[in-house]
Parts: structure tokens; C-alpha cells; sequence
């Protein structure tokens, strides 16, 4: 196990340190808004805003509240795009 | 390559999956934060909700999403069919066409002013040109109307010096107003090319005086830029003549060989036979005199400049003596193409020259 552990962390020390994190946060980012998630998120955000109260609200409440659906509300092909972005990566770079 | 693409069998692949997908979680989970964040400053800033009004103007500006209607909510050719009376003519005209329409019928505007210039150039120049022809059959044999369309030309360059579409219509008649200055009468389409085939020898002699004239292999036309086009060499050039105009043709103008005058060192029968030809020429008509003076400061010159082509010596002899409207037609014809050739620099005199002989001939 401990090796599997070592391996994840080489890996993603090498995703960050050769700015491949960026970029791939930088692509989802950018596909998120254009397939309108961002939107649809923001939708949501004001419903829970509204129920909330919206001087009160904080951060941890949003949080819980907006992290699950987001996970579910992203497209197919964004996943699908991303996964395979990260596995070539892996393929390249992966002992 | 070491590892395959797709999640496939064997632990490690497996491990790697997960792996993937850890990646994959992380990196979805920071796109949510990192927009929980921004809406929450936005919350607390007080700008999250300015997009939103009262109910009311909220369902006004709703978008529509009806079938023959725009987001807006409005008919989108609501007024193609309707048709308004002009108030000049009484006509019923369509809603689109009615602001041109009005322009013309109005006579204002910009279009309308130059229409109305141009009709009555080309009508001036009918009635004139009818009555030129009249008087020289001569004139009828070559290409049609030679004298209005000199005059055409004058006039459409005056007559265009201030519309704003000058720049195009120079470029629609290249054939005319770029050639005013080489003002030759053949048929001429800019945008393809000339077939030779179609050609006199007369037209064909000018237009290699001024053009290069090198047939195109796949569209069999001649190629009309300058006599020092960069698509094609000299030897084309002199090809293209020798194929069109026989072997005695004469040999290309060199941009550097204006006045190329080797022929005095070669005396020739032919020459000398020329030469005798065009000291008659001051006699005749005074349209030849400027002809006849050309060909003089031609002759004049004789320094034997550049002696690139010793074959040109032939020519320049005959080019030296210029034929009053008479004498052969080909040493004339030889001496047309030659001088306006040699006096490829001062431009205007020479193709003109060619010109009026063409005609004469």
C-alpha cells in the first residue's frame, strides 16, 4: 500500500510541478461555462441563498450544498474529456 | 507509450483507474469551491442579485421562445410585404426596395448623380463618334468606335475624379482606363485573358508591343500583364512573338535597351530601304508628323547603348524609318512594333503612334 501511496504522491507532485494541474483546471473551468453548468449552478446557489437568508449565508453552507449536485450536474463529454487528458498523462509519466 | 489508454484489466491498471478518477474528483471539487467562493463574495458584496428587478419588468423582458417570432417578441419581416406610394412617381414600391428607389427617382443622392453623369457622357459621346465614323471609312475597318472610346475614356477619368467609387470603377475597366494611356483598340477582357486565336495580326502586333504576351499553357490565352511580368522570361516572350508573328518578328523590348540602335552597324538592304521610305514621310498628313518626328529623335540617337541582341539591329533599322500610310505593310507593321518598343519610356507617344497606323492601315 505504501507504494501505491508513493506512486500517488510522485504523480501528482509531477501533475502540479509540470503545470499540468493548472491546465487541466484551467480546461475544466472553461468547458464548465460553456456547457452552461456554471449557470445552472448559480441558479441553484440563489435558490439556497434564498432559502438561507442571504446575510447569513457562509461559505460552508453553499459548500455542502452546491458540491454534490455540481458533481453530478457535469456533462458526459467533460468527463469523459478530462479522464482521458489525465490518463494520458499518466501513461507519459507514470514509472 | 508505456501504459494503454483505456481502463483495461490487471491490478495495476485498475490502481491506475482509481487513480484517474481521484484526480478527476479533486479536480471537479476545486471547480465547485472555487465558484462557491466567488458567489459568496458576490453575496456578500452586494452584487450577486443586481440582475434581478421587481416581478413585473422581470416577466416583460422574458425571452420568447415562440415559431415566427424573435427573442424580443417581434415579427421579424413584418414589413417585407407591406409597399409604400413614392410620392414623386405615384408607384407602388416594396417597404425594402422604396429607399433606393427614392434615391434614383428623387435624383439625390450619390448613386443617382453619377448614373446620370455617366448616361450622359456615353450619350455625348454616341452622338460625336457616330458622326467621326461618317467621315473616315477607314477608321470603320478596325475595332469598333476607336474615337469614342479614346473620347469615352477622357471623359469617364474626368468625370470620376471625385466619386468615392472611383477606385473600382478604375479597377472594373483596367482594360480602359489602365490602357488609356496605351490606348489600343482590341478586344480586351481583363479578367481572362486574351485568346491570340482571336486576334488580327494587327491587334496581335500592338498588343505584343505593350503586353507580354506569353500564351498560358492551360488556358491557351496570352498573358497581359507588362512587358516585365516576373511569371514569365524573356525567351517566352520572344517566342510567344516569333510563334505569333512569323520568324522575322521582331525581337522583345529590354526595359534597358530603350533605344537600341545597333542597326547602323549593320547596314541591311532592308534598312537603307526603310530609311529611304521614311524621309518621304514629312510630306504627308500632319497626323503623321509627330510619328515621323518620334522616329526621327529615334534614328537620332544612335550610340549603340547596350548591344544585347545584335538581332535587334535589324529591327531598329526598320523602326528607324516609320511609313507615311504607305510602303509595306510589314516592314511598317516591324517598325511600328519596334519604335513603340524602343520608346517604351516615354510611353504616350509610342503606342499611340502604333495606333494611328493600325488605323491607317
Amino acid at each position: 500500500m505504501s507504494k501505491e501511496s508513493r506512486m500517488r504522491a510522485t504523480i501528482n507532485q509531477k501533475l502540479t510541478e509540470m503545470g499540468e494541474r493548472e491546465r487541466l483546471k484551467e480546461l475544466l473551468r472553461a468547458k464548465l461555462t460553456e456547457c452552461g453548468w456554471k449557470d445552472q449552478m448559480k441558479a441553484h446557489c440563489k435558490e439556497v441563498i434564498k432559502e438561507k437568508g442571504f446575510e447569513h449565508v457562509t461559505v460552508e453552507d453553499l459548500v455542502v450544498e452546491i458540491t454534490p449536485k455540481g458533481r453530478a450536474l457535469v456533462p458526459d463529454s467533460v468527463k469523459k474529456e478530462l479522464l482521458h487528458r489525465i490518463r494520458a498523462f499518466l501513461a507519459q509519466h507514470a514509472t | 507509450m508505456k501504459m494503454e489508454d483505456m481502463p483495461l484489466s490487471g491490478p495495476d491498471n485498475t490502481k491506475l483507474e482509481a487513480l484517474v478518477h481521484d484526480i478527476y474528483s479533486e479536480l471537479v471539487e476545486d471547480a465547485c469551491l472555487g465558484l462557491c467562493f466567488e458567489v459568496h463574495r458576490a453575496v456578500k458584496q452586494g452584487y450577486f442579485f443586481l440582475d434581478e428587478t421587481d416581478q413585473e419588468s422581470m416577466k416583460e423582458f422574458e425571452i420568447v421562445d415562440q415559431p415566427g417570432v424573435d427573442i424580443f417578441g417581434q415579427v421579424y419581416n413584418q414589413w417585407k410585404n407591406k409597399e409604400c406610394e413614392c410620392p414623386n412617381c405615384k408607384r407602388l414600391i416594396a417597404a425594402s426596395r422604396f429607399a433606393p428607389h427614392l434615391e434614383k427617382c428623387l435624383g439625390m443622392g450619390r448613386n443617382s448623380s453619377r448614373i446620370a453623369n455617366r448616361r450622359l457622357a456615353s450619350n455625348n459621346n454616341m452622338s460625336k463618334s457616330e458622326s467621326d465614323q461618317e467621315d473616315n471609312d477607314d477608321l470603320n475597318d478596325n475595332d469598333w468606335s476607336y474615337g469614342a472610346e479614346k473620347k469615352a475614356r477622357k471623359r469617364k477619368s474626368d468625370k470620376n475624379q471625385n466619386s468615392p467609387r472611383r477606385s473600382k470603377s478604375i479597377k472594373h475597366k483596367n482594360g480602359e482606363l489602365g490602357s488609356s494611356v496605351s490606348s489600343e483598340p482590341y478586344k480586351y477582357n481583363y479578367n481572362t485573358g486574351i485568346s491570340y486565336e482571336t486576334l488580327g495580326p494587327d491587334e496581335v502586333r500592338s498588343l505584343l508591343t505593350t503586353q507580354c504576351g506569353v500564351i498560358s499553357e492551360h488556358t491557351k490565352k496570352m498573358c497581359t500583364r507588362s512587358q516585365r511580368c516576373p511569371q514569365h522570361t524573356d525567351e517566352q516572350r520572344r517566342a510567344v512573338r516569333v510563334f505569333l508573328l512569323g520568324p522575322s518578328a521582331p525581337s522583345l523590348p529590354d526595359a534597358d535597351t530603350v533605344v537600341e540602335s545597333d542597326s547602323f552597324d549593320i547596314p541591311d538592304g532592308q534598312t537603307l530601304m526603310s530609311r529611304l521610305q521614311w524621309e518621304d514621310s514629312p510630306d504627308i498628313s500632319p497626323a503623321d508628323s509627330a510619328s515621323s518626328k518620334a522616329s526621327t529623335n529615334h534614328s537620332d540617337s544612335r550610340r549603340p547603348k547596350k548591344k544585347k541582341r545584335p538581332s535587334l539591329g535589324l529591327n531598329s533599322g526598320g523602326g528607324g524609318s516609320l511609313t507615311g500610310g504607305g510602303g509595306s505593310s510589314s516592314s511598317s507593321s516591324q517598325s511600328n512594333i519596334s519604335l513603340s518598343t524602343k520608346k517604351k519610356r516615354p510611353k504616350l507617344s509610342a503606342p499611340s503612334i502604333s495606333s494611328i497606323y493600325d488605323d491607317l492601315n
